[in-house]
């Protein structure tokens, strides 16, 4: 088992790399190997069980994205032959069409997917998410496939950006990894978050999703990376989190919203 | 130009203060709010006393900005400040209408400002500092701030050009903002406990700004404090005009060279961050024109206001409490690296929630995983009572870390966390508590005293 980690030098923003060392504590004999800036994607030549990429800055996505494009060709082929990604925070926008501020593209995006992230450096958006997870989906169904026992997944969102298509502000939800119970999908419209193309994960939910949602990482672990599990490291501690955030964030008294400090709302 | 407007802004704002003082209310920034409902670009036509001078950065505003105060006014300046409100605009105006006469006259000749680095934005095209001074950059809440290149843009763009800088040379990020302004750094040579390569989880600047090759470290202080050079293309960290070297914890010196003068001064704690505290004083009132001489002086005269450290003993216990920046990975790595490093047993109330945010949602913890909780995991902490909203998101992040079941204790209320101390002879027993929760850490403490007190009775 081979993780590759890419770019952990500037992708490694909130916490989002905790995934990773979680992983490693569940999977003791797993490898995370990590890949610089200066250095070729590794799972491009075969060898990588899962690839990693988190959020990182304006600046990061900029320098991620030029040296990924040297490589488009080939990662797009991998992705269609089932290479396993799985992408949290703003590295998602990377692999959808192009990343717009103010009304214009400042970055082409890799084409994975048909998505336009539209970002304001002004409106930090912040919420908290509740979502359903098919897990009956399996590894290698394409979007939303549905299932009879959708796992509940907790977390947070917190960007400059939120993702849309040309074909209109849901036209995405049929590629959508989780289906948002409270909170937005990938924008104010959509009910669909995050992107699932094959076996290529991709959420804006940031942080330590792993951690914070065992259900979700035990399918992770058996069903998506095929590895044998005894059980999650200090599951029980991770269970009595997760039981509370999901009881707390159904609570319909919870806020969704952060508009604390400067943050203005959602325009 | 002062409008007709202004001076309705002012005096209105004026009847507020003394509304809320008849009344007995704190609100701090309410006549700011007043003020910019009816004149919203009051501190542009507002003007300032002789000299503005700001204080921004992730860590250490407040406390650098209160040694400034406390040395300019042993000076015999009389001061404008705004350390009783919010450092945002209210905050700013709030300060200015209670430093002006009813005729719009400033009472003070300098004003020394604590200024949100977020709210720069809207602060410095009204109202630019002469002097600014940025004590470093670094993660601070994930959900105002984002990230510090985000925050060091924001800087950048509000930024006038006359404003002359006085930056962090160990802070590549903060030493990067506003490149052609006029700037003086400061920095420290060495430290004991520098390190090469970094042992924090977060490090913001690991490549090289010009050639995005990976930057190496001659000394690193902690995250991406430090010296650091581009072995691909010679970038390196500034020369600092006030480069302070030999620091002696143990007489509490450190001195500071610049091109004309290398002088000693008197360090106020051993914390690092304060450490760079005095630094930048020196730095900042050197380039207000104070000799070495008058700058020690004024030093001796001063202390670090203790709200947010204090220290006592109680029948051969020590009790710290000290402040934790709930939110602020690199804050509350920090206190950890202080604490786990101070000799002896220890237990440890972690009371870091922030309250403003569970009372309307439920806080982002993210942060909690940026954070070098894993500096608690040492043989000498004895115990971590984790406490409060988000107790249980402590304890797994402790479990993370590796810190044994033993060693952490779960309360769920903070007022009851005392209950969970073991007291060990002779140890120290530290709270650790958040921006918003300063009262209720008094009452923890308090708890704890009464704690002691049993025991001692029963002794």
């Amino acid at each position: 088992m081979r993780i590759e980690v890419l770019f952990p030098e500037i992708c490694n923003l909130y916490g989002d790399l905790a995934n990773i060392r979680y992983l490693k504590l569940c999977l003791p004999e797993a490898e995370v190997v990590e890949t610089n800036l200066q250095q070729k994607p590794r799972f491009l030549d075969g060898g990588i069980d899962l690839v990693y990429m988190g959020t990182t800055t304006e600046e990061g996505q900029r320098l991620a994205l030029e040296q990924l494009m040297f490589y488009r060709g080939d990662i797009l082929k991998s992705i269609e032959k089932g290479q396993r990604f799985l992408i949290t925070g703003n590295a998602m926008e990377l692999f959808g069409e192009r990343i717009e501020e103010d009304g214009e593209e400042v970055l082409r995006g890799l084409g994975v997917f048909p998505g336009v992230a539209r970002r304001s450096s002004v409106n930090r958006f912040n919420s908290l998410f509740v979502g359903e997870f098919p897990a009956e989906a399996g590894t290698s169904t394409e979007g939303d496939a549905g299932g009879s026992e959708p796992i509940t997944v907790v977390g947070f969102k917190s960007q400059f950006g939120h993702m849309f298509s040309d074909e209109g502000d849901q036209g995405l939800d049929h590629l959508a990894l989780f289906r948002a119970a409270r909170g937005p999908g990938l924008n104010r419209y959509a009910k669909g978050e995050g992107i699932r193309i094959n076996n290529f994960l991709a959420t804006y939910v940031i942080g330590p999703l792993l951690i914070l949602n065992p259900p979700l990482t035990r399918w992770f672990i058996r069903d998506f990376l095929g590895q044998t599990l005894d059980g999650l490291a200090f599951e029980e501690a991770a269970m009595d989190s997760y039981v509370n955030r999901v009881n707390e964030y159904t609570d319909p008294s919870t806020g969704l919203y952060y508009w604390g400090g400067t943050t203005e709302r959602w325009q | 130009m002062r409008s007709v407007r202004f001076y309705l802004a002012l005096w209105c704002a004026k009847l507020s203060v003394i509304a809320l003082k008849v009344t007995g209310h704190r609100g701090t920034n309410f006549p700011g709010r007043i003020v910019l409902k009816i004149c919203p670009d009051f501190l542009r036509r507002a003007g300032g006393p002789g000299k503005v001078l700001g204080v921004t950065g992730t860590n250490g505003k407040t406390t650098v900005v209160n040694l400034l105060i406390s040395m300019l006014r042993a000076d015999g300046k009389r001061v404008l400040e705004n350390n009783q409100g919010s450092n945002t605009i209210t905050g700013l105006c709030t300060a200015f209408i209670r430093d002006m006469t009813p005729g719009g006259k400033f009472r003070s000749e300098v004003a020394v400002l604590e200024i949100d680095e977020r709210s720069s934005r809207v602060v410095f095209p009204m109202m630019a500092p002469d002097i600014l001074l940025i004590n470093n950059l670094t993660r601070d809440s994930i959900m105002r701030n984002g990230h510090p290149e985000y925050i060091s843009r924001v800087l950048t763009r509000a930024m006038d050009p006359k404003t002359l800088l006085i930056l962090n040379g160990d802070d590549l990020i903060a030493s990067s903002v506003a490149p052609n302004n006029p700037r003086a750094y400061f920095g420290i040579e060495s430290l004991e406990g520098d390190v090469k390569e970094c042992i924090n989880l977060v490090n913001d600047l690991q490549i090289c700004p010009r050639c995005h090759s990976i930057l190496e470290y001659t000394s690193r202080r902690y995250h991406h404090i430090g010296r650091a050079f581009c072995p691909e293309c010679g970038f390196q960290s500034p020369k600092c005009d006030y480069l302070a070297m030999d620091a002696d914890l143990e007489n509490m010196t450190i001195s500071v060279k610049t091109e004309k003068w290398t002088k000693v001064f008197r360090l106020l704690n051993d914390s690092v961050f304060n450490i760079y505290n005095v630094v930048a004083v020196v730095a900042f009132l050197g380039e207000l024109g104070y000799g070495p001489d008058r700058i020690e002086e004024l030093l001796e005269q001063t202390e670090i206001v203790g709200s947010r450290y204090g220290v006592e003993e109680l029948d051969g216990f020590r009790i710290i409490r000290q402040m934790s920046k709930d939110r602020n990975a690199l804050g509350s790595s920090r206190a950890f690296d202080y604490v786990s490093g101070q000799p002896g047993e220890k237990e440890l109330i972690l009371m870091m929630n922030n309250l403003s945010d569970a009372a309307v949602w439920s806080e982002n913890v993210c942060w909690l995983y940026d954070c070098d909780f894993e500096f608690l995991n040492r043989d000498n902490i004895r115990n971590i009572v984790v406490t409060g909203p988000r107790a249980r998101d402590y304890y797994l992040r402790l479990k993370f870390a590796g810190v044994d079941d033993d060693r952490i204790s779960f309360v769920g209320d903070e007022i009851d966390a005392p209950s969970a101390l073991r007291f060990y002879e002779g140890e120290t027993i530290y709270v650790l508590y958040g921006t918003d929760s300063i009262d209720l850490a008094d009452e923890v403490t308090e708890k704890i005293r009464e704690r002691i007190r049993e025991r001692s009775g029963k002794k």
